[in-house]
């Protein structure tokens, strides 16, 4: 074991790959001679050289539809966004040309390719720089969508949406990337469509996924210090394929759900979450299933309401206490 | 000071002169319309260069005048307080002294408050990052000055100083960045968003080339209202790369629309120089492509940067537009908050530090007689007053509340 950052998980993860497998190949802005606008990718260029860690001007929905055809002919890249905010501008090519392809082809085409970055608020840089689409991605059948909360999860999880034949859009933090958790120094693989609890407990279930995990971490700590109730942490970890057992099991234990989120809550993937929940746990809850989410507002600039528009531990407390 | 006649006509046919705007022995103010004429494709007003009496009216009504005859004569010394000897070489234009002196208190506001905002990150009281722009002041100062107070500008990330030309105001924008109500975006739109719609600059568009359509559909209602406005849209030689630019471009030259391009050319898009990503760097020749002017300025050159987009905007006020401005710039801060700018090589930013604008400008100020050691002393003073008072205000500036969240998202 070794305490290291998710930052670290991350890049680990790409150099082993890069070692594993001569297809893969690391596509983004600055991600080369910068060492990538968050130091993900430090190091990687000088131990690869240009040929697997690719500069790239500032053309989204160029590289990202460069990485898409390169993926069909069996390469696989691992396209870096600064931010998942300009994904936007790629959109057409990650929905028609990532999202359709294989289903369009009949199943006799792949794209293997994983677009990642950081896809968070809470860092006082406005609206359009701190967009959380997991779920409008996660609304395409055709992609799959992953979301880690810890170093562990990011290195297991981004190993194997490399190896993965389908399109992969890997949601990480910038709030993370200097966070510390163990890692194994052995290799491993996390399978997606894997949901961990990342505490147990008997009285509530957390839902949860991406930074929110650690939001609902520590509101479990508080909730059984203050008010003596046991929540129980669900990590979805990935979005899409969705691990329905590990979340009914929990429900059926517990008997109450809170789904928390960084995103808007309007179609959000807490509303998956309850649909999901009320439809095949109906019989198990013993309250309404509770939803936190970003206030349904683009994200304020304003620091200390930028703070508040995210949710926080207080907020995930007194939305259980209102469960009971 | 002679108004002549610019080469407006595609096809080199006379041009005639509808109406005179300003009667003889009248004061016109720089920039103001002196004449109306009419080319075989629109009607379009010529403006004054400076401020100055207008003298002499030399084609009547009704006439007929080519590219390069003189028009009118304005006497620019009798626009006000005296003219000490002022020349720019480039073409010869005089200009007024206090419209120099605007210049260059336009730009040292803009480089004074940019490391005033440095510093207040540096100390940890302003949040968020920020994108900043000295050394790069001559191209927002010289193109804002030779728009008109209800034209518009689209901006980016870097933003500060476009806001500032434009006429925004030190204090709005410090309450800004310190997240206040009295903020010109009351604090939602921060540094990366900065903008005031009443004085002509929609809130900064952060998204790299996400401005360039959005300008050129400002151009569009101003040719579906046939007014005489025109939008200016500052981008990065990053933009190039995108295909926003290239789709806007393309529908702006097909339609003629009133919009000046202006690509600040600083040789970096963050870390990354143009040659990499470019294999040709000269910006200024993808006009050609989609079939109009495009043109390449020494855009540390106030002058010189106003004087094209003086031209540039008459161009696209007479229906000729658009045009694409490459100024050639340098960013004498880093990319971003954090950027320490490693990759900008010693010599370069030696180079360019010989090359600033604001000590080019200040030295030619000097040399003609323009102006002496202790007016640049008095100007620094007041424009480090208007900072310094602006940011003990901004500082306790009202935060919004929890209630202002959520307002503003939808118009009903
Ligand atoms: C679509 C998009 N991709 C990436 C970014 C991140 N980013 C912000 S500024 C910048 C560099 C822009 O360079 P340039 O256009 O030359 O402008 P400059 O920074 O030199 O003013 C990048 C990559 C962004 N804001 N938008
Ligand atoms: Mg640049």
């Amino acid at each position: 074991m070794a305490l290291i950052t998710y930052r670290e998980a991350l890049r680990t993860a790409l150099d082993e790959e890069i070692l594993r497998d001569e297809n893969v190949v690391v596509i983004g802005e600055e991600v080369a001679q910068y060492n990538g606008a968050y130091k993900v990718t430090e190091g990687l260029w000088a131990a690869h050289g240009d040929t697997r860690l690719v500069d790239t001007p500032i053309s989204e929905a160029g590289f990202v539809g460069m990485g898409i055809g390169a993926a069909m002919l069996g390469l696989r890249p691992v396209i870096e966004l600064m931010f998942w905010s300009f994904a936007y501008v790629a959109f057409d090519q990650i929905v028609n040309n990532a999202g359709c392809v294989r289903y369009m082809s009949g199943g006799l085409l792949n794209v293997p390719i994983v677009i990642r970055g950081p896809a968070n608020g809470g860092t006082n840089v406005g609206a359009t720089h701190s967009h959380t689409p997991e779920n409008l991605l996660a609304n395409m059948p055709g992609l799959k969508v992953v979301a880690p909360a810890t170093a562990y999860d990011a290195k297991g999880l981004l190993k194997t949406s490399i190896r993965d034949n389908d399109p992969v859009m890997f949601m990480e933090n910038t709030l993370l990337y200097g966070e510390k958790w163990d890692v194994p120094d052995t290799e491993y693989l996390i399978p997606l469509g894997q949901a961990d609890i990342k505490r147990a407990g008997s009285d509530v279930s957390l839902i949860a996924h991406g930074r929110a995990v650690i939001t609902c971490l520590k509101a479990a700590e508080l909730l059984v210090a203050e008010h003596d109730i046991d929540a129980e942490v669900v990590d979805l970890r990935s979005i899409r394929p969705l691990d329905e057992e590990t979340v009914l099991n929990s429900v059926r234990k517990t008997h109450r759900a809170v789904v928390v989120e960084e995103g808007k809550p309007f179609c959000g993937i807490g509303a998956q979450m309850a649909s999901m929940i009320q439809e095949k746990a109906f019989d198990d809850l013993d309250a309404p299933i509770g939803r936190v989410a970003s206030l349904d507002a683009p994200a304020i600039y304003s620091p200390p309401l930028e703070k508040r528009q995210l949710p926080d531990p207080q907020r995930v407390i007194e939305k259980v206490l209102r469960l009971s | 000071m002679n108004l002549k006649m610019p080469d407006l006509s595609t096809t080199g046919s006379p041009i005639k002169v509808v109406r005179w705007l300003v009667e003889v022995g009248d004061f016109v103010e720089r920039g103001q319309a002196i004449v109306e004429v009419e080319t075989d494709k629109a009607t379009m007003e010529l403006e004054a260069l400076g401020p100055g009496t207008l003298l002499q009216q030399l084609v009547p009504v009704g006439s007929e005048a080519s590219a390069g005859d003189v028009l009118a004569v304005i006497d620019e010394t009798q626009a006000g307080s005296t003219v000490i000897g002022n020349s720019h070489t480039a073409n010869e234009v005089s200009y007024h002294r206090d419209f120099l002196l605007n210049l260059y208190e336009r730009m040292l506001l803009i480089r004074q408050f940019e490391d005033r905002v440095k510093a207040l990150f540096l100390e940890g009281s302003m949040p968020g990052t920020i994108h900043q722009c000295q050394g790069q002041e001559a191209t927002a100062v010289g193109v804002c000055a030779a728009l008109r107070p209800d034209d518009f500008i689209t901006s980016t990330f870097r933003g500060h100083g476009h806001a500032l030309a434009k006429g925004l105001t030190v204090q709005e924008m410090l309450d800004e960045l310190f997240g206040g109500v009295t903020g010109c975006c009351k604090g939602k739109g921060g540094s990366m968003h900065i903008g005031n719609i009443g004085k002509g600059m929609i809130p900064g568009i952060a998204i790299v080339a996400g401005g360039i359509p959005v300008a050129t559909g400002m151009a569009l209602a101003f040719r579906m209202r046939k007014t005489q406005e025109i939008v200016a849209c500052f981008f990065g030689d990053g933009a190039v790369a995108e295909g926003a630019f290239h789709e806007a471009l393309n529908m702006a030259a097909l339609w003629n629309l009133p919009v000046l391009f202006v690509c600040e050319n600083n040789l970096y898009g963050a870390s990354t120089r143009i040659d990499q990503v470019m294999k040709n760097t000269k910006v200024s020749d993808r006009a050609a492509s989609y079939g109009f002017r495009g043109e390449t300025v020494d855009g540390n050159d106030v002058l010189a940067v106003y004087e094209a987009a003086s031209q540039a905007a008459q161009e696209c006020r007479s229906g000729r537009g658009p045009v694409l401005l490459e100024l050639e710039t340098y960013r004498r801060s880093g990319h971003s908050r954090r950027d320490p700018c490693h990759y900008q090589p010693k010599e370069e930013r030696a180079f360019w530090s010989a090359n600033d604008p604001i000590i080019r400008f200040a030295q030619a100020l000097l040399v003609d007689g323009n102006a002496d050691l202790d007016d640049l002393d008095r100007i620094q003073k007041r424009v480090d007053d208007e900072i310094e008072s602006a940011v003990e205000k901004a500082k306790t500036t009202p935060k919004p509340g929890i209630e202002d969240l959520l307002t503003d998202v939808y118009a009903s």
